[in-house]
């Protein structure tokens, strides 16, 4: 009895929703296309990438000759010292980059949102390591902190400050400090376009209001600017961090995640894993992982997208 | 000067041809019909411009002349460290190419040592590579072994195998089969600076005998001046390095397998053998101890160590006859003062032998390219135009372009090469040419094995920087390396 009214209720749900779905079918179809695009370059390649993952690829075998495994791709990841060390590494670099990138992207827009002479130049020319290519800022700063003759270092030898060229991408201690450095140089102009945009909403109704009412500069931003910028600030965050944990043209340009594979991202690993060493089946089951952190990112950023869109609606 | 170097080295090399001989021939050619012993400099000069070839005539045999196709191909290219004059034979190749083959629509790609196999690799899981392809001398058996290259041997294009050298034809053979043909082989040599050598109180005139020594003129170099004794290179994923370390380690009597033995079986992993980590101790006394190398090493390839040379930043190096060509090049480019500073490195270039080790054994890599046909499944359209890879590929590898191709650098992959008039043409006027010549019975091929790009381009500059940048010790970062070949041999992950 109880099965049989469980079947009639499930019917009984399902008839307004296909009933909704044959109502809305020329909607579906004019989707449809962009659907089965998606399927074929998105779906199709995680599909492959997760079949891939579960198996051996030597490389005296091609491709269709590739050995199943089951999972040991995955246990030989976690229990490789390397993983732990590409890893901590990738942490490092998305978390200091993307603090440090917003932090200054901020202090920019807000700098920039005071109206002063010549704001405007100096806005376009903050702008100018976001419109570089990544693939020559990567060739400059190669030069620029050349171990032998960067020219930070013959700067530093002229003036008498140090002996020798300081070694920033030489050395296992300094290499991902300094590619940080250069990708927070990249990163931080689009945090401070995304932080001037958010600025522009700030009522300044508000911010008079509270001036009349006593409050300082700092209770000011803390209590009004702040709160209006905490939706575009998530977004900007969430952003740079999905972008940063998908680097790759700066540190394989610049080091090849050398030396040591202290410069190593989970990005060029896998690169290196599947190109450099026709791994593609360990460099498959890191995708595969690396898929997952990123969703799970994507998933908080949809979130704070759809908090946004809430709050403009009830508002 | 250097003629008196050279000389003696011209000496030694003849003199000790019946010993090194077998160090060469033996894995390279079994039962060898080049006999490597006459390869001398003046067996060389004795048979420039002896002959003269017709290589449309010759080609034209193997595929008419008015012969109707297209052709898609890959090459390895020039790149940023080749002289201007490799540049326009290249591009007077193609230009020829088209004038006697007007009927094949040529498609080319030109692509840099470091980046070729990637994409390579990356457009046969696709099944969109080239019908014809010009791989590095290490990429011949990996291809061969994974089914996606035809059997395609000297004779197919109307020469014949013993016109090669034996040890490039081992590095196209696989399982008894040959997949494709050597377009030019090389030797590389010891340059150094004889007026840096004076001014740091060295003999400006002698090569360091033995690696030991170039570790302590290294050193002296770079204590009396305050620049870089030696280039050593180091970086991943970089052709340079692998072809200047393999000779410090065979030197010294190692090896990733027993490559450097007389008769190679590629089964013992010697890495890790005391010689081995000789070997690697040596560079790691230069880089960590003495601090007597380029800093840069670690992410540099010789393209940085040519401009560091130039400047008289930098006292030895090894490459190749065509890195004097480079810095007249860069010379030229040069403003002010500079311009004759770097005239005063030119005038004092030197070339010489590679030194030894301590045991006397001197070795360079049997470096190279060859030059393949693909299997029509994994070409793009499914279609290989045999007749017009066959066109090209004879071109490339005639006596005369062979020749031409390699002419400020390498040697001639067709050994008629070295009987054209151009060969008579680039003896005169390449400088050191006989150095590199005299280096040639002392080639040592890499292992002809699908896992040498990994073991060659990966783990041995992986071994390199462990040891240098302190994050292994040279035995740990030796022993790491060995495992890592055992695993790669054993199919691990």
């Amino acid at each position: 009895m109880t099965i049989v009214a469980g079947k009639t209720g499930a019917r009984q749900r399902l008839r307004p929703l296909l009933r909704k779905i044959w109502e809305h079918r020329a909607d579906y179809a004019y989707v449809l296309p962009a659907i089965a695009v998606m399927l074929i370059v998105i779906a199709y390649p995680i599909y492959y990438t997760i079949e891939l993952s579960f198996f051996n690829t030597p490389p005296g075998l091609q491709l269709r000759d590739k050995i199943f495994i089951g999972v040991d791709n995955y246990t030989a990841i976690l229990t490789s010292p390397v993983f732990w060390k590409v890893t901590s590494n990738t942490l490092i670099w998305t978390l200091a980059s993307t603090f440090i990138a917003f932090v200054l992207g901020f202090g920019c827009a807000l700098a920039l949102h005071r109206d002063f002479i010549g704001r405007g130049v100096l806005r376009a020319i903050l702008i100018i390591p976001w419109v570089i290519s990544a693939v020559a800022a990567s060739y400059i700063w190669k030069w620029i902190y050349h171990s032998d003759f960067g020219i930070i270092g013959a700067v530093l030898v002229g003036l008498g400050l140090a002996d020798r060229p300081p070694n920033f991408i030489d050395s296992v201690s300094t290499v991902l400090p300094s590619l940080i450095v250069v990708n927070i140089w990249r990163e931080f102009p689009f945090a401070m376009i995304m932080m001037m945009a958010g600025l522009q909403t700030v009522p300044d109704q508000l911010l008079r209001a509270a001036k009349v009412d006593g409050a300082n500069a700092w209770q000011r931003f803390w209590h009004v600017t702040f709160p209006h910028l905490r939706n575009v600030s998530t977004v900007t965050i969430l952003l740079l961090a999905v972008a940063n944990f998908n680097s790759f043209i700066i540190p394989w340009i610049m080091t090849g995640g050398g030396p040591s594979n202290a410069s190593h991202i989970w990005i060029t690993h896998i690169y290196e894993l599947a190109f450099g060493r026709q791994r593609w089946g360990v460099a498959s089951a890191y995708s595969v992982l690396l898929f997952f952190i990123l969703m799970t990112l994507g998933y908080f950023y949809v979130r704070a997208l759809s908090g946004n869109d809430r709050k403009d609606g009830s508002a | 000067m250097t003629r008196i170097t050279l000389g003696g080295a011209v000496l030694r090399g003849t003199v000790s041809t019946a010993l090194v001989a077998s160090l060469m021939s033996a894995p390279a050619l079994g039962a060898a019909p080049v006999d490597l012993s006459k390869w001398s400099p003046e067996y060389v000069r004795s048979i420039a411009g002896t002959q003269d070839f017709d290589t449309a005539a010759d080609c034209g045999k193997v595929t008419p002349l008015d012969y109707k196709g297209r052709l898609t191909f890959w090459y390895q290219g020039v790149f940023e460290g080749d002289p201007d004059l490799l540049r326009q034979y290249y591009k007077d190749f193609f230009e020829t190419f088209r004038k006697t083959y007007p009927n094949i629509q040529l498609e080319e790609q030109a692509l840099t040592y470091n980046d070729l196999l990637d994409k390579f690799r990356t457009a046969l899981l696709g099944n969109a590579a080239p019908m014809a392809v010009r791989l590095q001398i290490l990429g011949g058996t990996e291809f061969a072994a994974k089914g996606y290259l035809e059997p395609l041997k000297p004779e197919d294009v109307g020469y014949s195998t013993e016109d090669f050298w034996p040890g490039a034809m081992k590095a196209v053979t696989w399982d008894g089969v040959t997949y494709g043909i050597p377009t030019n082989n090389e030797t590389m040599a010891f340059i150094w600076n004889a007026d840096i050598f004076k001014r740091a109180g060295l003999d400006p005139d002698k090569a360091p005998a033995t690696w030991e020594d170039v570790v302590k003129y290294s050193k002296q170099i770079h204590d009396k001046l305050g620049i870089a004794g030696y280039g050593l290179v180091a970086r991943k994923n970089a052709g340079n390095t692998p072809y200047r370390f393999m000779p410090q380690l065979w030197a010294y009597g190692g090896g990733v397998f027993d490559e450097a033995t007389a008769n190679p079986t590629y089964k013992e992993i010697e890495l890790a053998s005391p010689q081995s980590k000789a070997a690697l101790q040596a560079s790691y006394d230069m880089y960590v101890r003495d601090k007597s190398v380029p800093v840069s090493a670690l992410t540099n390839q010789q393209a940085d160590n040519q401009p560091l040379f130039l400047a008289g930043q930098l006292g030895m190096m090894i490459s190749h006859p065509s890195d004097y060509n480079v810095m007249l090049d860069l010379q030229k480019k040069a403003t002010g003062t500079d311009k004759d500073k770097a005239q005063t490195v030119i005038d004092n270039m030197r070339y010489g032998l590679i030194p030894t080790g301590p045991d006397g054994k001197r070795a360079v890599v049997f470096g190279g390219s060859n030059i393949h046909i693909l299997k029509p499944e994994y070409v793009e359209g499914g279609k290989v135009d045999e007749p017009a890879a066959k066109a090209i590929i004879c071109m490339w590898t005639s006596p005369e372009w062979s020749l031409k191709m390699a002419y400020a650098g390498s040697n001639p992959g067709n050994l008629n090469g070295f009987k054209t008039k151009w060969m008579k043409e680039r003896l005169e006027s390449i400088k050191f040419l006989d150095v590199t010549t005299s280096m040639l019975p002392y080639g040592i091929p890499f292992p002809a094995l699908p896992q040498s790009p990994e073991i060659m381009n990966i783990i041995v500059p992986d071994m390199l920087q462990n040891a240098l940048t302190g994050a292994m010790t040279v035995d740990q970062a030796a022993d790491d390396a060995a495992k890592k070949v055992k695993d790669l041999m054993g199919g691990g992950l």
